[in-house]
């Protein structure tokens, strides 16, 4: 939600004017052509008369809560699918069928697991901090499902488009640091405790190559905006930034690499080494808790791959114009309008599962990188690369202008 | 660390990630050939044709010797029934030279030995390709050749009233004979 929005429905409360009236007032109600949730939600509740009927505050926090549950929705529904996926790639890439007893080959598998881990006892260690053992899953999914706020799923399908967006992505992240740390040192144990201290090592120094690549990013753009970003890729794929010069195109392969350490995936999946840690920060924890956990690894695991679509693959456009434009003109009906938004968001959904795709691509290839091994790829390798494709990369759109395919077309 | 060498270190690298993750492509799209996992119960491998399995009894062919269950070396066969074909017995099963009205083998104790299937005069008990048998219970081990199916609580309470019956019948042709030598 944005905060402009917010602060009207405050004045709207207080001075008992409609949030409507107050938003006109102060021109903060956003524009037709960039429908967001919250403001589509608005929109539907204005047809059918709730605006006149509820209070201001009710209905922002009412808002609030569907775009929250939309997305929660969203992040649960992608879980279940990508776990069965992941199982999935790793059995066949091992000679193995996977799942294949529940549903069409074990698709409803992840179901039946979930059932299970609700039925499972929760249980506290006798000499744990309790009260940091509770909180340490909540801030962690928490941090992850924050980051998801100014993440489009689709063109005007984003819960609040931030100014800062690019920035508050990468700001975020580091909560779930913090929730990391509490899990291992509250459960008092002392392979947690490793987990813990090799996870904020990790999560810390990969995020900066992938600021950089952040960076390089918002210096072709001129805007931190997730959709201003997408926007200004549109046309023939050779227009996605991870073509448009050398230096975006090394970028984006550092952006993947480290994404897959700030995400904790093998092959940096130091933090949960299974077979030095057990599994590192989450050892303790059992049931519903645990289950928080790996929903945040895999609501994580979608968000780095679809920030990585949005800032590098496209984004939203499929890479050919024809197909763009469905929806775009300005007498299309509704319909054809919906289609669009449809298809775009699918082209969107579809991009990011390809690269959750690769992710477990390579983490059922490659064995796990040892802890000084992997402190020498994030500073003596990714990061001077990164700082040097980022001088070359604002030097070249300096010299050749904004142009596609390395400059060629 | 000269600089050549440190990137010819990454190319290498990157070059080795490449040819691996290229082979397990390979392996993820052609896993329809690669895979050897049977699907066990819906799909069974072939079993040699001289498998020692669960035991099947050609019932009409017994003529209760005894030999199989004398044999065997852990004493896990059970016979009850009256040998001859005019031993009579209502609800028995009534073989060319014997009505039987017991044959259980106890999956508890056998061990697949085979024995049993030699002595046999008319050969007619053996052990078969079947592998798999289990239980909920220890009862429910053993398992009654006559009818192939689980040795029940009814099946011993018939087992027990043919015994009885037997007793009875034996009992009437010796008083008959006495009646008659009067």
């Amino acid at each position: 939600m944005s905060f402009e929005f917010f602060t009207s429905a405050l004045l709207a409360s207080m001075t008992g004017a409609t949030v409507e009236e107050v938003a006109r007032e102060h021109g903060t109600i956003p524009e037709q052509g960039g429908i967001y949730l919250e403001a589509g939600i608005r929109q539907i509740c204005d047809a059918m008369g709730v605006t006149l009927l509820v209070p201001g505050w009710l209905l922002i926090t009412a808002m609030l809560l569907i775009v929250c549950l939309l997305v929660f929705g969203f992040i649960n529904v992608f879980a279940l699918f990508a776990v069965w996926l992941e199982r999935k790639v790793s059995a066949h890439m091992q000679c193995r069928l996977g799942p294949m007893e529940v549903g069409f080959h074990g698709a409803l598998q992840t179901i039946a697991d979930g059932i299970k881990l609700t039925a499972k006892e929760d249980i506290i260690p006798r000499l744990a901090d309790k009260p940091l053992f509770i909180l340490a899953p909540i801030i962690v999914f928490a941090g992850v499902l924050m980051r998801f706020v100014p993440l489009p799923f689709g063109q005007r399908l984003v819960a609040s488009d931030l100014d800062l967006g690019l920035f508050y992505v990468a700001a975020v992240g580091s909560v779930e640091v913090i929730g990391v740390i509490m899990a291992g040192w509250a459960s008092n144990n002392k392979w947690s405790l490793f987990g813990t201290i090799r996870t904020a090592t990790q999560m810390v120094s990969y995020e900066v190559p992938i600021g950089s690549a952040f960076v390089a990013v918002i210096a072709c753009v001129g805007s931190f905006s997730l959709h201003e970003i997408v926007q200004s890729q549109s046309g023939w794929f050779t227009q996605w930034f991870c073509l448009r010069n050398p230096f975006l195109f090394v970028l984006a392969i550092i952006y993947l690499v480290a994404s897959l350490a700030g995400c904790k995936r093998a092959p940096f999946d130091l933090p949960e080494a299974e077979s030095e840690l057990v599994s590192g920060f989450h050892t303790e924890y059992s049931g519903m808790r645990f289950a928080l956990f790996f929903l945040a690894e895999y609501a994580a695991m979608y968000l780095v791959s679809a920030v990585a679509v949005v800032i590098f693959f496209g984004g939203w456009w499929s890479g050919i114009p024809y197909l763009d434009e469905i929806g775009l003109g300005a007498r299309d009906s509704l319909a054809v309008e919906t289609a669009g938004l449809l298809i775009k968001a699918g082209v969107l959904v579809s991009k990011s599962i390809f690269l959750v795709f690769v992710q477990m691509w390579v983490r059922w290839t490659l064995p796990r990188v040892r802890l000084d091994q992997m402190m020498h790829i994030c500073w003596k390798v990714l990061l001077p690369i990164s700082l040097a494709c980022l001088v070359g990369s604002t030097l070249w759109e300096l010299m050749a202008g904004g142009s596609g395919l390395f400059g060629l077309a | 660390m000269s600089i050549s060498q440190y990137f010819s270190d990454i190319f290498k690298v990157a070059r080795s990630i490449v040819i691996g993750m290229g082979i397990t492509l390979k392996y993820f799209l052609n896993y329809k050939k690669n895979t050897i996992t049977i699907q066990y119960p819906r799909e069974r491998d072939l079993i040699p044709p001289r498998h020692r399995g669960i035991h099947y009894l050609e019932t009409e062919k017994c003529v209760m010797c005894w030999k199989c269950s004398e044999i065997c070396p852990v004493d896990c066969i059970y016979i009850e029934g009256v040998r001859g074909s005019d031993g009579v017995l209502q609800g028995g099963y009534r073989g060319q030279k014997a009505t039987l009205y017991k044959f259980t083998v106890d999956y508890t104790v056998c061990i697949f030995c085979g024995l049993c299937e030699e002595p046999c005069p008319p050969k007619c008990i053996f052990l078969g390709p079947q592998y798999d048998y289990n239980a909920t219970d220890r009862t429910m081990m053993e398992k009654n050749l006559r009818t192939g199916e689980v040795y029940t609580e009814e099946d011993e309470k018939f087992v027990q009233w043919a015994r009885g019956e037997n007793e009875r019948l034996i009992a009437e042709k010796k008083h008959g004979k006495k009646e008659e030598g009067k």
